[in-house]
């Protein structure tokens, strides 16, 4: 009777572990979106989730190659710009069906265009090619060719293309018929997301095998990191895209070779004061905040590889201005971080009259030298920066109050009521090309967060920005533009309006199990080349 | 039937001035009507005053309101500003998740109550009674936030954290009611005329008390609804808590009155639902 029970035990177990063996063989990719995707849709796609389904489903005309940072052909095979950088000619690819089997033409991209360049679409893909007022002409020239012609010339034209995911203008499925690797197969809300294996993705290997590899990807949508990095260690998940200093560390020291740094990345962390001259803050203050020795003795007195040393644990880099040094083309390397030297601080406060007395810093008027820095709550690197802040300047007599906010909070603080004296926060830099910084660098742009919108510009520098700024967009010849944003960059970097502080690195971990990973530093870092990813269990299949 | 009327006026009242209240408070919190989006560098001027434009609709919060029921009473609940999905959608998705969460932690967190109480009862043990007064006020000490976090460091369901939550507060007030309810003269009575145990515990305990572990449900449903809203956030449970949690980061209007609205409904739909079978025991109890 024993023995017969033991054998009923036996089956039973020998049946479980070839049911989870069978699970396992489907070859599914898992990692984790952080928040809830807010469409599917590629030309509304902002955030980061919707990015990430845009990447992993959309087929794009010409594709960034995030290694060269090159652009490479994927469904045009050849582009030509003529008409002074106006026009953007496209041969494409011919043979290639949508995922619902829908055949894509010249049409599709027309229509993907006339969509994109809705005036109502409010969408950042879109407005990256808003270069002037004016109707897009699109002209289907033949079935695998379309000409699309801007009303002004759009510098870096080509490389645009690799946010637009292409559109079926005749599929019923509308947004969901994709031409990418993947198409979403199934969505439950909060939960996850799971997008399987495009059976008519047009990309083969060298073999002659249709990619990509991988059966299907499921994205479960989880907010809280610990639980994710748990899960990662675990098994559950395959990689992590993106890590802080922190958990990258805790999983180096868990398993090395999961974990992966590629180098400085594109994104910075930089503190600017408030100039706005409307602005709640008493005018002694606004007359520190503008002064260029201010800013600049502000700067010196940061100690910028303590804060990569310590708050990044050496995972970030000290950064020199708008352009960080791993985009290889934009980057000027004339410029050097501005060095930690309070003494060198001193003299340049002494210049505008501050003077330090009993280890307080006072301005003419005998005010003492006191700021609050305003952050993002919950941002505990912000947040560590900060205090790192607060002991330098304490070392040159200057009070600094750390003020943490929700993020709503802090918004309408640097853009609406402009009741703050200085901010602390993050740039996240998706695009290489410094058009994408337009908003930014001109003085009448709302993004000008120093001083917004402004009617004429309020210093000559600023001026002399603009008037670069608006050359380099105006002008196809890469060399030409080069100049003109190395010396927007020296006047960033002798201004300072943003005290540029670190470029944090791009780090990931990646589970042994996936093969044909290289983590790099552009996103997405870890999937940019999904369709050549394998698991574990597919290598012996693809061979 | 006039009473039952009564009930649903007092609801229905309650559930529009929550509603209201809940509009103007998140109307008045720092950052309403502001965007994450607008930082977006790649946007430009106009698009950023579109977004800024598209933010300043509903300002008043008055006209909000009444624009918001006039359309309640179509079916139309709004759209969610930071999921951008129509909100009957997100809740009808949601709901049942949440009610998942709460009847498995209301049914379980009673069972463990009656069942701790009941035995420690029946045995006389001090020991048992002993046993659940420190498991219970051990949990109750321990934070929601905290007891999520240890259930998701140990791979254990997250539903089981709410009735970890339920328990210690529906414990000592089913303990201290049975116990009162056990120690009345005409229980020693019967015990001492030999009545079996099942019988006294049933028809002299327990019937007695029914009324108040009745108002007890109610509170119950309130709490653990209550305790939904981190513990959803903390452990990515897909329910309204959750929901709850992003509305009330992103200042999102019309997600966030539509769910002030649902849990006032449930809470008071539990509570006078309590109230009124607890007034139906009550003449058969006296």
């Amino acid at each position: 009777m024993k023995q017969h029970r033991f054998r009923i035990i036996l089956v039973v177990i020998s049946l479980l572990g070839a049911i989870t063996a069978f699970a396992q063989s489907g070859s599914e990719l898992r990692f984790c979106l952080h928040s809830e995707p807010k469409t599917f849709n590629p030309l509304l796609a902002e955030d980061d989730s919707s990015e990430t389904i845009r990447y992993l489903t959309g087929g794009v005309l010409i594709r960034v190659d995030r290694l060269t940072q090159n652009a490479i052909p994927e469904l045009a095979t050849a582009w030509k710009i003529s008409n002074g950088g106006r026009t953007i000619i496209f041969k494409l690819r011919d043979g290639v069906r949508f995922s619902d089997t829908t055949p894509f033409s010249a049409e599709d991209v027309g229509y993907t265009v006339r969509q994109l360049m809705d005036p109502a679409l409010h969408s950042p893909t879109a407005d990256s090619f808003r270069s002037g007022e004016g109707a897009v002409e699109i002209q289907v020239l033949s079935r695998n060719r379309v000409a699309i012609t801007f009303p002004a010339p759009i510098a870096g034209l080509d490389k645009l293309f690799d946010q637009v995911g292409i559109m079926s203008a005749k599929s019923p499925q509308k947004e969901m018929a994709v031409l990418g690797p993947y198409h979403v197969a199934e969505y439950k809300a909060g939960s996850y997301v799971l997008l399987q294996r495009n059976p008519n993705y047009w990309k083969h290997d060298g073999s002659g095998k249709q990619l990509p590899y991988i059966e299907s990807i499921k994205l479960d949508i989880q907010q809280n990191r610990d639980t994710e990095i748990l899960r990662l260690l675990r098994g559950e998940l395959d990689f992590i895209n993106s890590l802080d200093a922190e958990y990258f560390d805790k999983i180096l020291s868990q398993d090395s070779s999961m974990a992966h740094d590629a180098g400085v990345s594109l994104d910075s962390e930089q503190m600017w004061f408030n100039q706005v001259a409307s602005s709640p803050l008493p005018d002694y203050k606004k007359e520190w905040f503008r002064s260029t020795n201010f800013r600049r003795a502000i700067s010196e007195a940061i100690n910028r590889d303590d804060l990569a040393r310590i708050v990044f644990h050496g995972h970030a880099r000290p950064a020199v201005g708008p352009v960080s040094i791993a985009n290889k083309f934009w980057f000027n390397s004339k410029l050097q971080p501005h060095p930690f030297d309070p003494t060198s601080a001193l003299q340049r406060l002494s210049q505008d009259g501050f003077q330090l007395r009993d280890g307080v810093l006072r301005d003419r008027q005998g005010h003492g030298v006191e700021f609050s820095l305003i952050t993002n709550s919950g941002n505990k690197y912000r947040e560590r920066m900060a205090t790192m802040i607060q002991q330098d300047l304490a070392g040159i007599g200057i009070k600094l109050n750390i003020v943490t906010l929700d993020f709503p909070s802090l918004i309408e603080r640097i853009t609406r009521s402009f009741n703050y004296e200085a901010c602390l926060l993050g740039l996240v830099n998706n695009d290489l090309d410094p058009d994408s910084q337009m908003n930014i660098w001109l003085s009448s742009a709302e993004n000008h967060q120093w001083n917004p919108n402004q009617k004429s510009p309020a210093t000559n520098w600023e001026a002399e920005i603009d008037k670069l700024m608006r050359a380099q967009a105006s002008t196809l010849d890469s060399r030409k533009r080069k100049t003109y944003f190395d010396q927007v960059q020296e006047i960033a970097w002798e201004q300072e309006p943003f005290i540029y502080l670190v470029n944090r690195n791009a780090l990931s971990a990646v589970s042994p199990s996936v093969h044909n990973a290289h983590p790099v530093v552009l996103r997405p870092q870890v999937y940019w080349n999904i369709d050549q990813l394998v698991l574990g269990n597919e290598v012996a299949r693809k061979h | 039937m006039f009473r039952l009327g009564k009930h649903v006026a007092r609801i229905l009242l309650t559930v529009l001035l929550g509603g209201i209240l809940g509009a103007t408070l998140l109307r008045v919190a720092p950052g309403f009507g502001v965007d994450e989006e607008e930082l977006d560098s790649r946007l430009n001027d106009q698009s950023i005053r579109a977004l800024r434009q598209e933010q300043q609709t509903d300002t008043n919060v008055i006209t909000f309101y009444f624009r918001y029921l006039g359309r309640m009473l179509h079916g139309d609940l709004g759209i969610s500003r930071t999921l951008r999905r129509p909100v009957s959608e997100l809740l009808r998705e949601r709901l049942p998740e949440t009610a998942k969460s709460v009847t498995l932690s209301l049914a379980l967190g009673w069972a463990l109550s009656f069942a701790l109480v009941i035995l420690a009862l029946m045995s006389r043990s001090w020991s048992v009674d002993l046993f659940g007064s420190v498991i219970s006020g051990f949990l109750l000490c321990l934070p929601a936030a905290v007891l999520s976090v240890l259930f998701v460091m140990s791979r254990a369901p997250a539903r089981l954290v709410l009735a970890l939550i339920v328990f210690p507060n529906v414990y000592r007030y089913v303990r201290n009611l049975l116990l009162r309810s056990a120690s009345q003269p005409h229980v020693l009575m019967a015990q001492a005329k030999g009545l079996g145990n099942f019988r006294i515990m049933l028809w002299h305990i327990l019937w007695p008390a029914a009324p108040q572990l009745l108002a007890l449900g109610g509170v119950s449903v309130s709490l653990a609804l209550t305790a939904a809203i981190p513990v959803e956030a903390l452990c990515d449970l897909p329910g309204i808590g959750q929901l709850a949690w992003k509305a009330a980061l992103g200042r999102d209007l019309y997600l966030l009155v539509n769910l002030t609205m649902v849990v006032t409904v449930i809470t008071l739909l539990a509570n006078s639902a309590s109230n009124l079978l607890g007034e139906a025991f009550r003449p058969s109890a006296a």
